[in-house]
């Protein structure tokens, strides 16, 4: 791969946010190699921190330390750089040690905002939770509108079997971010995992309404939208069953269940249409039980 | 108590599906037979590595994994589990439940959890969790011969070497990459995440 390609794949995964750490290194380390990095300008400084990033992810603690350095000279007491040095720490350091190093930069500029995310997220690998808990609730007080504050809360919820918390972050979020379909689809699913079934078909049934406003009644669901049709099958079939299932939100039960669960079963098996040797089989079954 | 034998297709669906997501939690079932008391873990079935701690199509993944296991002769035998942290190895609630409601049709259902310090090494990566009857908690096994330690071992796998392979196909040859679970195959469905085959060497 070219020089200038891979420079370009980089820039993709910077603006996308894309964590692929091994691809990231291994592009990064051969325009490192070309030692064109402080040709690039700007970007050459992005690319840096994007490369000890991915060294970090990988275990190459010495790539990541080499720019790290070469950071650190161009932009001294740069809260990002500072930032970038404690995750840096975090891969070798004990928690106590990474967590007195964000204190530290706390005092020192108390808005710098990163490090009172890494530290919560230090606080949360650890495993103390109700701390963890406690300081992103503090946290998104301040900074109401940072969607990804809501869903890491909503999150930490689910891994301690609060399910009714959880939904009530993912709520905040859904209200930032009503446009995303990531985010109803795991209201959906955390609905469904704390027994409100009623609550979870809704929220299915507005991913495959987001997802295909704009399909032919033909196409195959794609994407999120198949995830989304397995989803109302499940709560519809069950709701079919159990009509008095219960609700803790309220959630009125469709009238029209049986139709919603048939619609289902159709659009879940005609996105297997010509894929006959990747399960459709135990799929089609599964619907017919 | 019984003993139990890994395939060396197993380990390495196992091993691929943590190398495919080092940052993330994944799940998965192990699908096999009991004959002359011993437990032949032949295969692994991936689920999840999106939401491992949320249930909707966790409940799916082993509905349709349990079929598939019918449809070539084999029973749910089984469940695995890596964390996101290397350094934790607990068997998180989810995998007790998955692994509980397993044995209620297998009485010798084992689970693993993923032993991050081990698995770019030459030993098995795997902590085999069991539970003494249907009321005992899940517990790491504790008996007088540490799991996989020889061949008399009441955990083994099929060739002492898997670990070392496994290692040189995820860092030479990237198999893992073509590796795929049940989270994948919702987002596309052409992906054979019940078989895997691509992924494994033709040898197999």
């Amino acid at each position: 791969m070219s020089l200038s390609s891979a420079l370009e794949r980089l820039s993709t995964y910077r603006t996308n946010n894309t964590r692929a750490s091994q691809e990231t290194f291994e592009k990064g380390c051969q325009v490192l190699k070309a030692g064109s990095t402080p040709n690039l300008g700007d970007e050459g400084w992005a690319f840096l921190e994007q490369l000890a990033l991915a060294s970090i992810d990988v275990g190459r603690l010495d790539i990541a330390d080499l720019s790290l350095k070469q950071l650190g000279a161009k932009f001294p007491r740069s809260p990002r750089v500072d930032v970038l040095t404690g995750i840096r720490m975090e891969a070798t350091e004990s928690a106590g040690v990474v967590l007195q190093y964000y204190d530290e930069l706390m005092d020192a500029d108390p808005t710098n905002v990163a490090a009172w995310k890494r530290q919560i997220s230090v606080i949360r690998r650890i495993g103390r939770y109700e701390k963890a808990v406690e300081e992103l609730s503090n946290y998104l007080d301040t900074f109401y509108t940072d969607v990804e504050g809501w869903l890491e809360l909503a999150d930490i919820y689910c891994v301690c079997n609060q399910y009714t918390s959880a939904l009530q972050a993912l709520s905040h979020a859904l209200a930032l971010a009503p446009q995303n379909p990531f985010t109803v689809l795991q209201f959906a699913e955390t609905a469904y995992t704390a027994g409100d079934l009623p609550l979870a078909l809704k929220m299915f049934l507005l991913v495959v309404d987001m997802g295909e406003r704009d399909l032919g009644t033909d196409d195959p669901p794609v994407g999120i939208n198949i995830r989304g049709w397995f989803g109302v099958k499940l709560c519809s079939r069950q709701l079919v069953a159990q009509p008095n299932s219960p609700s803790a939100s309220n959630t009125p039960i469709s009238k029209n269940l049986k139709k919603i669960d048939e619609l289902a079963t159709e659009r879940v098996l005609v996105a297997y249409r010509g894929n006959r040797d990747t399960g459709a089989r135990q799929v089609s079954d599964w619907m017919a039980r | 108590m019984s003993s139990y034998t890994i395939s060396s297709q197993a380990y390495f669906k196992i091993f691929f599906h943590a190398a495919k997501h080092p940052h993330k939690a994944v799940n998965g079932v192990l699908l096999g037979n009991l004959a002359n008391g011993t437990v032949s873990i032949d295969d692994a079935v991936p689920l999840l590595h999106h939401w491992t701690s949320l249930s909707p199509m966790m409940e799916i993944g082993l509905d349709l994994a349990g079929q598939y296991a019918d449809s070539v002769g084999m029973k749910l035998v089984g469940y695995y589990q890596a964390s996101e942290r290397l350094d934790d190895t607990t068997l998180v609630p989810v995998g007790e439940k998955v692994v509980s409601r397993i044995r209620a049709g297998f009485a010798q259902a084992v689970a693993f959890v993923i032993d991050g310090e081990k698995i770019g090494t030459d030993d098995a990566a795997l902590i085999p969790y069991i539970s003494a009857s249907s009321v005992s908690p899940w517990r790491p096994f504790s008996g007088e011969m540490p799991p996989f330690s020889s061949q008399s071992s009441q955990f083994r796998l099929a060739s002492s070497d898997l670990p070392a392979r496994a290692v040189e196909f995820v860092r030479d040859e990237h198999r893992h990459q073509k590796f795929g679970d049940f989270d994948d195959h919702l987002e596309n469905v052409s992906i054979d995440w019940l078989r895997n085959k691509e992924c494994l060497p033709e040898t197999l």
